[in-house]
Order: structure tokens, then C-alpha cells, then sequence
């Protein structure tokens, strides 16, 4: 693969600004609240922008692994700091740029252990940032759990509905996730004898035989799908999602299940490609359950982020599907498809972090007319539902049609099904939406403010990326193929 | 013909058309929300924007050769390039000129039917997205760009008919609008993908270019015609997804005199004109629509026969006009293709006058039950009762009414099929639906009781409050002159239709003089007869104002509970989906899967109880293993 | 040489069985002590009688540094049960069983 070394290291300030902004963070008195919201909110505006300047700057026409900084760390062990950005892990660098920053906005109202929480929601962004810009498979490892570690925390203190049993399970879920990876990982790097962690160089061809690759594939996708909310271990994500804060709901379902889904896709699939064969049946069955199952199950429940959880395991499963093809537009589908969900999904949550601030409440049954007191709220509530049904005009929409041709013309079966849950995804969404905003307005609701411009920055944000990538779908397709059209042709017949 | 966007007059005029409507929604949206008659300038003015160009476009084609496609790049993922872009041919023209007018009359008429509504701006700007989403789908020259254009006409009619709300029957309404049509898109795209996986692209050019000797095998080529049909089904409200339509009537007049009749539902009707010629490749496919569309025109206008509320009789009719168009266009050739879509033609003029004539009586009387509308005399408002007795007369097929052609050619279409019955049916319809017209023509015509004390106003109605006076009037009753004029004149444009959207050749080939003689005089005897008994029943003084199918009480619950599809879709959703398998997942969530999680978690806790207890914490009892096993030890390594 | 290395061994060999029996079978903190400190005097004399089986001073040299620990030990083994002793009031093993 062709590398190009930068000339301005973005990605390390991508990391630099986010650990900056944690130790300024941890330097600042306890009882300055205010300072600390502001700090984090320039430092992840840095982010944000960093982000967008490396996305733009990658030049397209050249491909390969541009913006490459490699160290190394452990050379007796040959493990490097090696980082890059191609077309897998741009649209996802931009993904978390945008979910940090619409985030730390969202949480603005926090009045709780207000340095504690925006330490740790730092930390656990910095892993994030740090596992989709490394090409260190040692380096993929301790990222991944950097990011897990302070989700505990962050549900366990500043959570809702119970927050403890919900932590408690998602930390389990997810430890059993990396336990699976820690020893494939090992496992590759003893039967490739190169005595390198370096992905690039592990991801030649001829370094791991097709038996070995099919052995280490499984535990990789099981591992990692775990985090991408797999079925059936997905249970651990609607959990998790209503116990979480919002701000940290919107990382956790925006970007913390994208990891997953980017782990299968950067260790899984891109070193063991004959296992992906091998498995992608057994992907496309889970799969496919996925998409139907958590629509069907998202019907019946009466927690709105319960809805919101259930709704990403429908999602997440169409990356899934289009992860299993083992085709160009699958691919192109799923890394879209994975930005696309992330964005509606920060929306989704950051809407209902809103209503919920103010009316106290997540249950739909309570919940009402909440269209006649705060339209605007109400209406980027709408928008995020609208994309999570598939309507065109908004990002998922692509996502979803790609995965979608592609499922149908490989397995045909399991690509109907997910068609068909299509259906029920509308059926529940608009549910939620009926019963939540519509209807006649409820007097103890009658008094409630609208989002003001400030409050609603976030939102808007979101909304705006929603409605730019539906209207404009080739800004990230033409970068994903970046990627993807070299991988897809490099692979052996 | 095949070219780029770029230096084209023709391509700007197309742009201007399309797109207008979309910069006056995001205006409307984004700035002036909070300025009613600012919101209401820029949607008129794009509308009226998209009109202008539309006439020009149309008046630009006439006589000129073949199709223009005009297409830029949109998207290419993987071995699939998507393009955006414009076909413009005749049928897309006209479409385009149907629906950019009667978009533009709807929109004055709303002026006044909409004034002081609190979401008035709101409501511009969902008509915006539905002008700008309705042109392009016309304009489509792909069935991709078309399905997406499809799914947001379906989201704009999702939004205007819960326009209001607050109110719980309108939210449902557009739930199960959006939901049965989505049900049909879906099948649609399943059968969108066929031509897909087999050309590479989904050009409609392509498409209907296709030899029937290509890759497609007749089987495939059959699936792909019945799903992309489903999506028709949906959209067009045919049987078995027809019962969403008459719900759909909870939100504004002026949105069903649009969506729901002229224009959107007519956009599956579209879609059939628009790969006529690849549905002609499956006989078997065209027979099965023949049936579904005779199927859904008799079942409608069964349910039309017995329905009170105003609105919902022209949503049946409405159904019942969009299988005639279906029948029409799949007894396949030329004529077929002609009749279908000056039926669609003509059908849109007339069946929005009756919508927006209705709408001006419930505006002002604020009800949509047609015996409280005579009752309190909304025969005095005049312009109003003159075009809608002109608009049902037209589609009773009465001449010299454009609707009276249209029906004409479609009679005469079908006696070009072997089998007798589909006429049989047609004929059937063409009295049921004089019937229904005509019923409620004399019962809102002749009240029973004089002279009720009119200022009594019911809740019933489905309109705003305010915004009574002479001016909304007088901005509801133009639009409505003009409808009347089209429907007057439509007719005889006939031929001048026929030549532009099959050329010179058939036009004057096959089509002219009636094939059977007495067809002409058996179906205006019919539609007379239809309106005579509805006279006898309704019109008549002593007329009890009942219809005989009210007479016979199973058979008007039948008819008014829509053949009890409503009750199976419900029992469907209910019992199979909610309380069946949804429950069950869920329960399998919580018992099956969390149950195996927890349990392999208490596993661990009591194993570590059961552990636990052989640790005493005595030093003395570990001593004693540490020097067992040492002996042991010592013993296995020394002898 | 007037005692044979073999009955040393013996006395050196039953001295430490003593000396765990004591430590296991005693309920008392101080006797399990005292056990310990048996058992490193059985392999003192060990040490002494192969020093002088073999001529060997080394083993003598380790004997002193076994005095040495044992002295220590025993004075920080008593300080830890004397202060156990104050804690619960007991010398019984099974008074100290809360780790469990």
C-alpha cells in the first residue's frame, strides 16, 4: 500500500487536543464550572476542526495511507506508534469529531461532578480517536480498552435507569469482547513470525495461510461484534444506552459501536480475508437477525431510549449485512452506513436528552404533544427519525440502499428479510413519534421552553450533516472507495 | 439523445422547475418560519417558477424528436453509478404540466383555506418539499432517482396529512399512509433490483428499450413487473394497500385535492405509463393488473356508495379512477397507453374541482358530513355547487365533460380484450361510480330539512378556525373557475394528447372510429341510468334520501367497513406483529439471552460461594496441604 | 566421629515431625510459634551433624545465621500475636479467619 508520510502531524493533534483538554480539564478548579464546559468545548471544537482539516486534506487521488507518523515504542517487540488515515478511518475520525463535539454541547447542563465527568469523557474519546487512526495492532488493543475503562465510570455515576446493573453488564459484555481479541491477536503475531504488530506489514499477503486466517477470524469477529452489537450479544447495548447520560449515550451508540464494526473491519477482514470468506455466511445469518430482530423488538418497548437502543441494533446490523457480502458496494454500504447511523443516532439521543432535562421523564406513555411546546426540539427528534426509517434526502438513506443491493444479490433470502424490516423500522419509529410529540398538548408539559439557539447548536449540527450527506452522498463514497476499490481488488480469488 | 447539464436552456428550465421548490422549503424552514405571508410569496413563487418553466418545457418539446436525457454524476459506489438527472419525453412533460398547475392552484386556494393557521408557514413548506420531490419523480431518468423521489412524496404526504397535529386521528392516518405505501415500496425495490443486477443500471430509457430476448430470463422478468407493481399498489391505494386513502382525508383539503388525488396517488399510475413497454414484456404480469385494477375500481366504488363524509366518497372514487387508469394501461398496446394516461389527464382536473369545491363548503360550514352540509344550505354558495355538479358530472363520464372522453377511450380500449368480463366490469364501474357522483350531488343540492339554523357550527369539520371572509372566498373560488375551465375543455384535446404522447402513426391508426357500436350508447345509457337512480333515491322530493344498498344492512356494514381489510390489517399488526412475534423476541431477549448472561454470571458467584467454604482461613489446615503435598511430592521424586 | 550421621539424622528427622505436629495440632498462637521454632532447630542440628560428617564448616556458618532469623522471627511473630491478642482477646488460629 502506498504511504505518505505528513508533513503536519493531524492525526497525533487530533489526540493531542483531546488529552490537552483533559489535563487542562483536571488543572482547573473543581467548583469553575463553567470554565470546564468552556475548555471542553474549544478543545473539542479543535477536534472537530482537525478532524474536518484531515478529512479534506487527504488527497483522493492519490489513496493509499496518507498523514502516516511512525515511532517506535517497543522495538524489541515491534510495537510502533503508527498512525494513518485512509478511506476506512477518515469517515470515522470525522464521525467522532463531530458526536465529541455535538456532545460535550449537549451535556452543557450538567451540574453534577462537572470536572469528573468531562475527564473521563475526554479519556474515553482519545481512545476512540487513538483506535481508528492506529495501524499498531498492540496499539489497536490498548486504545480499544482505553475507551471502555471510563464508560463505567461515566454510566455508573451519571446514568439514569439503572445505571449500576446497566454498567455493570456493558463493562462484562464488552471485557469478554476483548478477551476474545487479546489471544487472536497474540495468535497472529506468533504465526506471522515477523516479530511486528505493524497492521500494513501483517496485512501482506502469503503472511498468514488460509487456515490460520479462518482459525483467528472468528474469535476477531465475535470479539469485536460483540461491540458492534452483534446478535445475539447485542443485548448489552440497549442497556447500556438508556443507563448512559446522554452526551455519553450519543459516543456510546454514535461512535463506541462504530469501533466494533471498524475492528471487524480493520483487524478481522483486513488480515484474515480467506476467514471473511470462510465466515461471511455465518456474519450474513447473524446479521440479517439482527436487522429484523431489533426492529421488531424496538415495536414493543415503551422507554424511548430503549426504542433509540433497539433501533442501533437494527442499524448496526445493516453494517453488519453489508460487512458479510464480501462486495465492493457491501463495503462502501457498511463504512457508510456505520457514519450515517452515527450521526442520526448522536441526534436521536442528544433530542431526547433535551425532553428528558426538562420534562423528567423517558417514558413514551407520559410523554405527548410535545410538538405544540417545543417544535424545534420536537423537529430534530423528527429528522433523526426520518433518517433511522431511511427516508432519501437524509444520510442513511445511501447507506442502507447500498448494503441493501448488495445483500439481495448474494444471499437473496436474508437480503429480503432485512428488506422487509424496513417496514417495521417505519412502523416503530413513527410510533415513538406519534405517541411523543404529536397529539394534544399535556398541561404539565405547556410551560416547557424550546430549545434556544444556543442549546440547539448541537442539534443543528447534526442535522446539517444529516441533510449534506443525503443531498451529497459522494463526499464519502468517493473517500470510502479510496479504500475500498484497492482492498476489494488486492483480494485473492 | 444523451447530454449534460451544462449551457442548456432546456437544462436550466428543467433545473429551474425541479429545484425551485426545494430552496423555497429550506427558505421557509430556515428564515422566514415566523413570517406567514413571507412563507406563503417564496412557495408561490417557486411554484409558480416551476409552472412557467413546465408550459415552456412542454411547449419547447412539442415537435421536437425523441427523448432529452440530461444527467450529471450523482453517485457511483462499487459497480453502480447513479446518476441525477432529467428525462424529458412527452409523458414526463405532461405529467410535469399536470402537476406543476394543479400545484399552483392548490397553493392560492390554500392562501385563504390556510389563513390563520398557526402552522401556516409550516404548511408552505411541506407543500414546497411535495412540489420539489413530485417534479423530479416525474422528471426521473433513472427508477432509482425515481424511488427516491417516490419515498419522499410519501414523506411529504406523511407530513401534510398529520399536518394537524394535534389531533389523533390525523397522526394515525399518516402513520398508516406512510407505513402501507412503505409496504409496497418495499416490494418495489426488491423489484427494482432485478433489472439492476442484470443491466448494471436502472436507466427507464434502458429499461424500456429492452429486447425480450435478453438476459433477463420471462420468469425474473415477471417478478420484477408484479414487485415493482407492489410499490403502484402502495401509492396508487389498489388492492389490497387501498385502505390508507380514505384515512388520508384527515389532513387539509387543499392536501387532498393535491396528494391524494390529483397528482400523488396518480404518481403510481405514473410509474406504469412511465416502463409501460418493459411491464408489456410479461403478459402474465399485465393480466394480473388488469385484475388487481378492476378488482380495486369495483371495491371502491362499492365502499363509496354508503360513505357520509364528503371527502372520503372522492377518496373511493379517487381509488376507483386509478384502477380504471390501471386497466387501461394494462390491456397493453398503444391504446391501452393513451386512454391510461389522458384518463390520468383529465381525471387530476376534475377530481381536484371536487376536492377543492368540497373543501370550500367544509371551510365555511365546518363539517365533512355531506347531510349537515345540505342542511345548512351550502347550495346558496353558488360558484362553489356549479363546479361541483360540472366536476361529478365529469366523472360520471356525462359528456361533453373531459371526463366523458377519457372514459370513452378506456371503454374502447378494453374491447380489444378477448375476454368480455374486464368490459363487463368496466361497465359495471362506469354506473357505480354515476351512482355515487350523483348522490352526492342531489343530497348536498336538495337539503330535506329547510332552512337550519346555519350558524350553528359543529367541531366536526377538519379545517382552522378563522379566516371567513370575503377575500379567502374570493382566493379559494379562482382556482375553482379554472378547474372548471380545464375540465370543460380538456376533452377536446384529445387528439392533439394522443398525437404527442404516441405519435402521428398510431394516433391515426387503430385508435380512430369505435370498434363496437353500441359501445358508446351502453356506457352513456349506463351513467345515465347511475345518475337516475341516485335522483330516485336522492334527488327526488319525496325521496328518502337512503340508497338501496343501505337498505340491506350487511351489505352497507360491508361496504362501510371497506370489505373488513382494515380489521385484518389490524388483527395483523396487533395479534401477529405486537402481541406475536415482537413479544416473543423480547421475551427471548430478557428470559433467553440476558437469562443465559445472568445465569452464567450467578454460575460464577455460587461457584465461588461453593469455593469459598472450603477455605476455613485457618493456617493450620493449610499447613497440613502444604506438607501433604510435599510429602507426596518428595515421595514421587526420590523413590 | 562418636555419634553415627545416621542417629543424628533420626533425632534431627523426629524433632521435626514434633515440631510440625505442634504447629498443626496446637490451638494456641504461642505453641504454633514455638513449633516453628522446633523445626528450625531439627534442621540445625542437620546442618551440624553433616558439617561434621563432612568436615565442612559451612554448615555450622549456616546454623548461626538460622539462630539469627529464628530470634528475629520469633520477636516479630510474638509482637504481631501480642498485638492479635489485644485485638480479639484470643490466641485461638480460628479467631483470625476474616479473610475468608
Amino acid at each position: 500500500m502506498q504511504m505518505t508520510y505528513a508533513t503536519f502531524p493531524y492525526l497525533s493533534a487530533i489526540l493531542v487536543s483531546c488529552v490537552g483538554g483533559l489535563l487542562a480539564i483536571l488543572c482547573i478548579p473543581e467548583e469553575r464550572k463553567s470554565w470546564i464546559k468552556w475548555v471542553s468545548a474549544v478543545s473539542s471544537g479543535m477536534t472537530l476542526v482537525l478532524s474536518i482539516a484531515v478529512f479534506f486534506a487527504y488527497d483522493k487521488s492519490l489513496g493509499g495511507l496518507q498523514f502516516v507518523e511512525k515511532v517506535a515504542w517497543v522495538p524489541a517487540l515491534g510495537i510502533q506508534y503508527f498512525n494513518g488515515a485512509d478511506g476506512f478511518n477518515l469517515p470515522n475520525l470525522l464521525l467522532t469529531g463531530i458526536v465529541f463535539f455535538t456532545g460535550v454541547l449537549t451535556m452543557w447542563e450538567l451540574e453534577l461532578r462537572v470536572k469528573e465527568f468531562f475527564a473521563l469523557y475526554f479519556l474515553m474519546v482519545a481512545g476512540v480517536f487513538g483506535l481508528f487512526m492506529s495501524f499498531d495492532l498492540f496499539f489497536i488493543f490498548i486504545w480499544y480498552d482505553v475507551s471502555l475503562f471510563p464508560m463505567y465510570l461515566l454510566i455508573a455515576v451519571w446514568g439514569t435507569t439503572r445505571k449500576e446493573h446497566g454498567a455493570m453488564k456493558l463493562t462484562l459484555y464488552l471485557l469478554a469482547g476483548s478477551a476474545l481479541i487479546l489471544p487472536a491477536i497474540v495468535y497472529l503475531f506468533v504465526k506471522a513470525g515477523l516479530s511486528t504488530f505493524d497492521l500494513i506489514r501483517l496485512m501482506q499477503p502469503g503472511v498468514f495461510t488460509a487456515e490460520e486466517q479462518i482459525f483467528a477470524f472468528l474469535p476477531l469477529y465475535l470479539g469485536f461484534g460483540i461491540l458492534a452489537g452483534v446478535w445475539p450479544f447485542h443485548t448489552w447495548s440497549p442497556v447500556g444506552h438508556v443507563a448512559a447520560p446522554h452526551g455519553v449515550s450519543m459516543v456510546h451508540a454514535g461512535v463506541l459501536m462504530k469501533i466494533g464494526a471498524f475492528g471487524v473491519l480493520r483487524v478481522a477482514i483486513c488480515l484474515c480475508p480467506e476467514g471473511w470468506k470462510y465466515w461471511a455466511q455465518l456474519m450474513a445469518v447473524l446479521a440479517a437477525i439482527g436487522v429484523i430482530y431489533g426492529a421488531l423488538v424496538g415495536l414493543r418497548q415503551t422507554d424511548l431510549k430503549y426504542v433509540i437502543g433497539y433501533s442501533s441494533v437494527s442499524h448496526m446490523g445493516i453494517v453488519g449485512l453489508g460487512l458479510s457480502t464480501v462486495t465492493l458496494e457491501g463495503l462502501d454500504g457498511a463504512v457508510f452506513q456505520m457514519f450515517a447511523h452515527g450521526v442520526m443516532t448522536a441526534l436521536l439521543f442528544s433530542s431526547v436528552g433535551y425532553i428528558y432535562d426538562r420534562t423528567h421523564t423517558k417514558a413514551i406513555a407520559d410523554l405527548g404533544g410535545l410538538s405544540r411546546t417545543m417544535p424545534v426540539a420536537s423537529a430534530y427528534f423528527i429528522v433523526a427519525a426520518l433518517a433511522g426509517i431511511g427516508v432519501p434526502g437524509l444520510a442513511n438513506f445511501w447507506g442502507e440502499l447500498m448494503v441493501l443491493i448488495a445483500a439481495v444479490q448474494v444471499y437473496p433470502l436474508r437480503g429480503v428479510m432485512a428488506v422487509l424490516a424496513l417496514v417495521v423500522s417505519a412502523l416503530f419509529m413513527l410510533r415513538v413519534v406519534q405517541r411523543t410529540f404529536y397529539g394534544p398538548g399535556k398541561d404539565q408539559y405547556a410551560q416547557l421552553p424550546d430549545v434556544p439557539f444556543t442549546l440547539g447548536i448541537p442539534r443543528m449540527v447534526l442535522t446539517t450533516v444529516l441533510v449534506l450527506l443525503g443531498l451529497f452522498p459522494s463526499i464519502l463514497f468517493d473517500m470510502i472507495q479510496t479504500a475500498s476499490i484497492p482492498f476489494m481488488s488486492g483480494l485473492p480469488k | 439523445m444523451t447530454t449534460g447539464l451544462t449551457h442548456s436552456a432546456t437544462a436550466t428550465a428543467a433545473l429551474l422547475a425541479t429545484l425551485s421548490p426545494f430552496v423555497a422549503f429550506l427558505v421557509i424552514l430556515i428564515v422566514t418560519r415566523s413570517r406567514q405571508q413571507l412563507s406563503a410569496t417564496v412557495s408561490l413563487g417557486a411554484v409558480g417558477l416551476s409552472f412557467v418553466c413546465a408550459v415552456l418545457l412542454l411547449a419547447g418539446y412539442w415537435g421536437m424528436e425523441g427523448a432529452v436525457r440530461l444527467t450529471v454524476p450523482w453517485l457511483s459506489a462499487g459497480a453502480y453509478a447513479i446518476p441525477f438527472g432529467f428525462l424529458l419525453d412527452p409523458l414526463s412533460l405532461l405529467m410535469l404540466v399536470i402537476v406543476t398547475t394543479i400545484s399552483l392552484l392548490v397553493q392560492v386556494y390554500s392562501l385563504g383555506y390556510m389563513a390563520g393557521d398557526s402552522g401556516f408557514s409550516r404548511y408552505y413548506a411541506f407543500m414546497s418539499l411535495f412540489v420539489f420531490s413530485m417534479t423530479n419523480l416525474t422528471l426521473a431518468p433513472t427508477l432509482l432517482q425515481l424511488y427516491v423521489f417516490w419515498e419522499l412524496v410519501g414523506l411529504s404526504s406523511y407530513l401534510l396529512i398529520g399536518f394537524w397535529y394535534e389531533k389523533f386521528s390525523a397522526t394515525q392516518a399518516g402513520k398508516k399512509a406512510f407505513v402501507m405505501t412503505r409496504a409496497g415500496d418495499v416490494a418495489f425495490f426488491l423489484g427494482m433490483l432485478v433489472p439492476l443486477l442484470h443491466l448494471g443500471n436502472v436507466g427507464i430509457v434502458d429499461m424500456n428499450s429492452l429486447h425480450p430476448a435478453t438476459s433477463i430470463s420471462p420468469g425474473m422478468l415477471t417478478l420484477s413487473a408484479v414487485l415493482i407493481f407492489g410499490g403502484i399498489v402502495g401509492k396508487s391505494a389498489q388492492f389490497p394497500l387501498m385502505t390508507w386513502l380514505p384515512d388520508a382525508m384527515e389532513g387539509p383539503t387543499p392536501v387532498s385535492a393535491l396528494l391524494h388525488s390529483a397528482t400523488m396517488v396518480a404518481a403510481g399510475v405514473y410509474l406504469f405509463a412511465r416502463l409501460f413497454p418493459y411491464f408489456s414484456l410479461s403478459p402474465t404480469a399485465m393480466t394480473l393488473f388488469l385484475f388487481i385494477g378492476t378488482l380495486s375500481m369495483l371495491l371502491a366504488s362499492t365502499m363509496a356508495m354508503v360513505d357520509r363524509d364528503i371527502k372520503k366518497v372522492w377518496a373511493y372514487s379517487t381509488i376507483s379512477q386509478l384502477g380504471f387508469m390501471i386497466m387501461a394501461l394494462a390491456s397493453g398496446g398503444p391504446g391501452g397507453y393513451f386512454s391510461g394516461v389522458y384518463h390520468l389527464t383529465t381525471h387530476a382536473g376534475f377530481k381536484a374541482l371536487l376536492f377543492l369545491c368540497s373543501g370550500v363548503f367544509i371551510h365555511h360550514f365546518q363539517t365533512n358530513d355531506m347531510f349537515e352540509l345540505s342542511e345548512k344550505q351550502c347550495r346558496h354558495l353558488k360558484v362553489p355547487t356549479v363546479a361541483i355538479v360540472l366536476a361529478a358530472a365529469a366523472l360520471s363520464g356525462l359528456p361533453p365533460l373531459s371526463g366523458y372522453f377519457s372514459k370513452e377511450a378506456i371503454l374502447k380500449q378494453l374491447t380489444v380484450l378477448p375476454n368480455p368480463i374486464w368490459l363487463t366490469a368496466a361497465l359495471l364501474g362506469v354506473f357505480l361510480t354515476a351512482y355515487y357522483s350523483f348522490r352526492v350531488v342531489f343530497v348536498l343540492c336538495f337539503p330535506r330539512k329547510p332552512e337550519a339554523d346555519s350558524e350553528e357550527q359543529t367541531v366536526k369539520g377538519d379545517t382552522a378556525h378563522g379566516g371567513h371572509g370575503e377575500a379567502s372566498y374570493g382566493l379559494m373560488v379562482w382556482p375553482l373557475v379554472i378547474l372548471a375551465g380545464i375540465t370543460l375543455l380538456l376533452g377536446f384535446g384529445e387528439h392533439a394528447l394522443k398525437v404527442l404522447l404516441v405519435g402521428h402513426q398510431d394516433a391515426r391508426g387503430s385508435l380512430e372510429g369505435w370498434a363496437v357500436d353500441w359501445l358508446p350508447v351502453a356506457a352513456l345509457g349506463l351513467a345515465i341510468s347511475g345518475a337516475g337512480v341516485a335522483w330516485v333515491e336522492f334527488g327526488h322530493k319525496k325521496a328518502k334520501q337512503v340508497g338501496f344498498v343501505e337498505e340491506e344492512p350487511r351489505l352497507a356494514a360491508l361496504f362501510r367497513e371497506r370489505w373488513y381489510l382494515d380489521h385484518l390489517y389490524r388483527i395483523l399488526v396487533e395479534r401477529g406483529i405486537d402481541k406475536g412475534i415482537s413479544t416473543l423476541f423480547y421475551r427471548n431477549d430478557n428470559l433467553v439471552i440476558d437469562g443465559s448472561i445472568d445465569g452464567m454470571g450467578k454460575g460464577t458467584v455460587e461457584g465461588g460461594r461453593f469455593v469459598a467454604r472450603l477455605h476455613l482461613g485457618m493456617i493450620q489446615h493449610r499447613l497440613v496441604v502444604t506438607l501433604a503435598v510435599l510429602a507426596f511430592l518428595s515421595l514421587y521424586f526420590f523413590f | 566421629m562418636i555419634v553415627p550421621f545416621s542417629h543424628v539424622l533420626v533425632l534431627a528427622g523426629m524433632l521435626f515431625v514434633l515440631g510440625i505436629v505442634c504447629t498443626v495440632a496446637r490451638r494456641n498462637l504461642i505453641m504454633i510459634v514455638l513449633g516453628v521454632e522446633i523445626m528450625l532447630n531439627a534442621a540445625s542440628i542437620a546442618f551440624v551433624g553433616a558439617a561434621s560428617r563432612w568436615h565442612n564448616l559451612e554448615g555450622q556458618a549456616f546454623v548461626l545465621f538460622v539462630l539469627a532469623i529464628a530470634a528475629t522471627e520469633v520477636s516479630v511473630g510474638l509482637a504481631i500475636i501480642v498485638y492479635a491478642f489485644r485485638r480479639t482477646g484470643s490466641f485461638d488460629p480460628s479467631a483470625y479467619n476474616r479473610l475468608k
